[in-house]
């Protein structure tokens, strides 16, 4: 009975990952396909990597969504920090309510309604007070930034309700002002969940089509926009080699934010361990004296 | 940082303020660029750049950058990935494109919306090469042929696989609407996969054709007629969607597709290339079917039309319009450029239909917003199958 349970949760886990990376993986095979058929297996061939060096629209785009997605992430990672730590610490407040539908938001508006009331924003803020001066990287940037907070905040905000608060009191306790505590207490405690909330936005952000649509201007296509606008004229496999390599990019990064993360908890495990160890021998040399 | 957040609030209560009048207050900056241009001097002043908002891969980028090399004008190519965008950016004013290509039946009403600046002809020294055909055509969208340029056209019909629909019946009627909009013969080849365009007025109009009706008719009755007429089909139709059937055509999983000519002519190179033998084939049905075109126009508040103008200029020489077709296959509404064009190409007649084909196309104009509503209803229950 006990091995059949075991069986029946490696196929579910095997169903599940079967489910979540043949896509890719699929993804990954065909960019070294040779047909131009994105469905149909010609042989293997490494020629759309060569093609996609040559395509510079493509390239470009990518390079640019790249951008935004690092400045939009790490921008949504600072604002959405704060409101998480307003929202869990500081109580109930005037304008909590109003805050925290205010934030989470985009969590639920469909995005083509974000997008439409981003441009209208935009149009009429520059007719009136100058800026921003047409639309552009400025314009998606802020876009990305509005909607990835939501995501930030929330994982924020729930990593600090789960958080013991008296580790802070403790340092408070011991002199420490604010800020200070929450640069060498909360800040390292809820790090995971920072960086976790990080990779969040950049994958939104990276991948956004509609909201960016709406709000992008001249000179500013990313890397959805144009993989889109191509289905009119055919995609061509070059995407996929592209697709390639930015999955390789995120693997290592997913990857060494892992490796850092579990060095960090066994780090901390170290810690807790020496304090506690510490912890006994002064209870015990206060027993003997 | 409380001045930040106290900046941030500011504006916010700005920004809640404006977003209600945003939309009158968009349009009358746009009527007052559009008019002090005309007295701009001969010599253009404008910076070198032109921002030109298309379709990826629509122009031959060889061409972008000749046009680069000639002027000195810098082209920032940028695109969209559907008609909708575009005129939400267009509507909501201020775009920043100088040279943006929506369709025709979208134009229509943009036209009317007043988004557009009138074009000068004296700077269009090119306008002769154009096909008389095509701008009488393209007027009833844009009366007088004042606000744009055609860029290319195609057709709407039928794309087949060949091998498998003669296994299925030699006698099909690939060269009429029957094939799919009559339930007999579209029942026949249910298992073989159908798809029409997810495009209600283009299908509606279609129906109405096979009806032997106007096909912009907007009369309630006709639109029932059409409506009854596609919910008997909608039992056979495996697939409703305006791009996807482009490889699935070309992989053999569908064999019958109502698609937009230049779409179904890539299925067939697609096909060809992937050797699986599947053979895939365009017909203009002999009912008539629409035609549509992809237009330049300028923007109302374009900042450069100096260099829209040289822009839209240059795509109008014979020699430029003959390698932008070539380059992806289409048809171009420029007479002169005919001979310019390579063989395959000009003697396609999924491309460039014959004069009995011709005679029989009909525009997609667009429709008055209440019966815009009626036809998206329509759609809806095409769509769900009720």
């Amino acid at each position: 009975m006990n091995q059949g349970r075991n069986l029946f949760r490696t196929l579910v886990l095997i169903l599940g990952f079967a489910f979540l990376y043949i896509p890719i993986v699929s993804l990954i095979v065909y960019s070294f396909n040779s047909s131009r058929l994105v469905t149909v297996w010609g042989g293997f061939s490494t020629k759309w990597y060569g093609a996609l060096l040559h395509n510079d629209q493509i390239l470009n785009a990518a390079f640019l969504s790249l951008k935004i997605a690092a400045i939009s992430a790490t921008l949504a990672v600072v604002l959405g920090t704060l409101a998480g730590l307003v929202l869990a610490r500081f109580g109930p407040f005037k304008g909590r309510t109003l805050l925290s539908g205010l934030t989470t938001a985009p969590l639920v508006m469909p995005e083509v309604i974000t997008g439409l009331s981003l441009l209208l924003l935009f149009v009429t803020m520059e007719q009136i007070i100058g800026w921003p001066a047409g639309r552009g990287m400025t314009t998606i940037v802020i876009s990305h930034i509005t909607l990835t907070m939501a995501f930030v905040t929330v994982v924020v905000q729930s990593r600090l309700s789960q958080m013991d608060d008296s580790l802070e009191e403790a340092a408070m306790d011991l002199g420490a002002r604010p800020h200070k505590v929450f640069f060498l207490i909360t800040l390292p405690i809820i790090a995971p969940a920072l960086m976790s909330g990080w990779l969040l936005a950049f994958t939104l952000s990276l991948d956004d089509l509609v909201i960016t649509s709406f709000v992008a201007g001249p000179g500013s296509s990313t890397l959805p926009m144009v993989i889109f606008s191509k289905v009119r004229l055919g995609v061509s496999p070059d995407i996929n080699a592209l697709a390639t390599i930015l999955v390789a990019i995120v693997a290592v990064g997913v990857a060494i934010t892992g490796i850092m993360m579990a060095r960090q908890q066994q780090q901390r495990e170290r810690d807790a361990q020496m304090a506690l160890a510490a912890n006994q021998q002064m209870i015990e040399s206060v027993k003997k004296g | 940082m409380s001045i930040n957040i106290r900046a941030g609030l500011l504006s916010l209560v700005v920004v809640t303020a404006l977003v209600g009048c945003g939309k009158k207050e968009a349009a009358p900056p746009a009527a007052e660029t559009a008019a002090t241009p005309a007295a701009a001097a001969p010599v253009s002043t404008e910076e070198k750049v032109v921002n030109v908002y298309n379709w990826s891969d629509y122009i031959d980028p060889a061409m972008l950058e000749a046009f680069t090399k000639e002027t000195g004008i810098k082209v920032n190519y940028d695109v969209f990935d559907s008609n909708e965008v575009l005129e939400t950016k267009l509507l909501a004013g201020n775009t920043g494109y100088d040279v943006v290509v929506p369709s025709a039946s979208f134009m229509e009403r943009q036209i009317k919306a007043g988004v557009f600046r009138k074009l000068d002809r004296s700077k269009l020294t090119n306008w002769g090469n154009l096909d008389p055909e095509v701008l009488q055509r393209v007027a009833l969208h844009d009366p007088g042929n004042e606000h744009a340029v055609n860029h290319m056209w195609g057709t709407d019909g039928i794309g087949y696989n060949e091998g498998k629909i003669k296994a299925i019946d030699p006698n099909a009627p690939v060269d009429s609407w029957q094939i799919v909009l009559d339930p007999k013969w579209a029942a026949k080849f249910k298992d073989c996969g159908i798809s029409v365009l997810d495009a209600p007025s283009e299908m509606v109009g279609i129906a109405l054709a096979y009806l032997g009706k106007d096909p912009n008719s907007q009369n309630e009755a006709d639109l029932k007629a059409a409506e009854d007429l596609l919910l008997k089909i909608r039992p056979y139709i495996r697939m409703i969607h305006s791009s996807n059937y482009i490889d699935a055509l070309a992989n053999g999983e569908l064999c019958l597709a109502v698609g937009w000519s230049g779409d179904v002519l890539q299925a067939r190179d697609r096909a060809a290339e992937a050797g699986q033998g599947n053979v895939i084939k365009y017909s203009v049905p002999k009912e008539g079917t629409i035609i549509w075109f992809d237009m330049y126009a300028i923007p109302a508040d374009a900042k450069r039309p100096d260099n829209a103008h040289a822009f839209i200029n240059f795509m109008m020489r014979p020699e430029v319009a003959a390698k932008n077709s070539d380059f992806i296959n289409y048809a171009n509404g420029n007479i002169a450029s005919f001979p310019l064009i390579s063989e395959t190409v000009r003697n396609d007649p999924g491309i460039y239909p014959p004069a009995e084909v011709k005679a029989k196309l009909f525009p997609d104009l667009a429709e008055t917003p209440e019966f815009t509503r009626l036809l998206n209803r329509t759609w809806t229950r095409f769509t769900t199958g009720e």
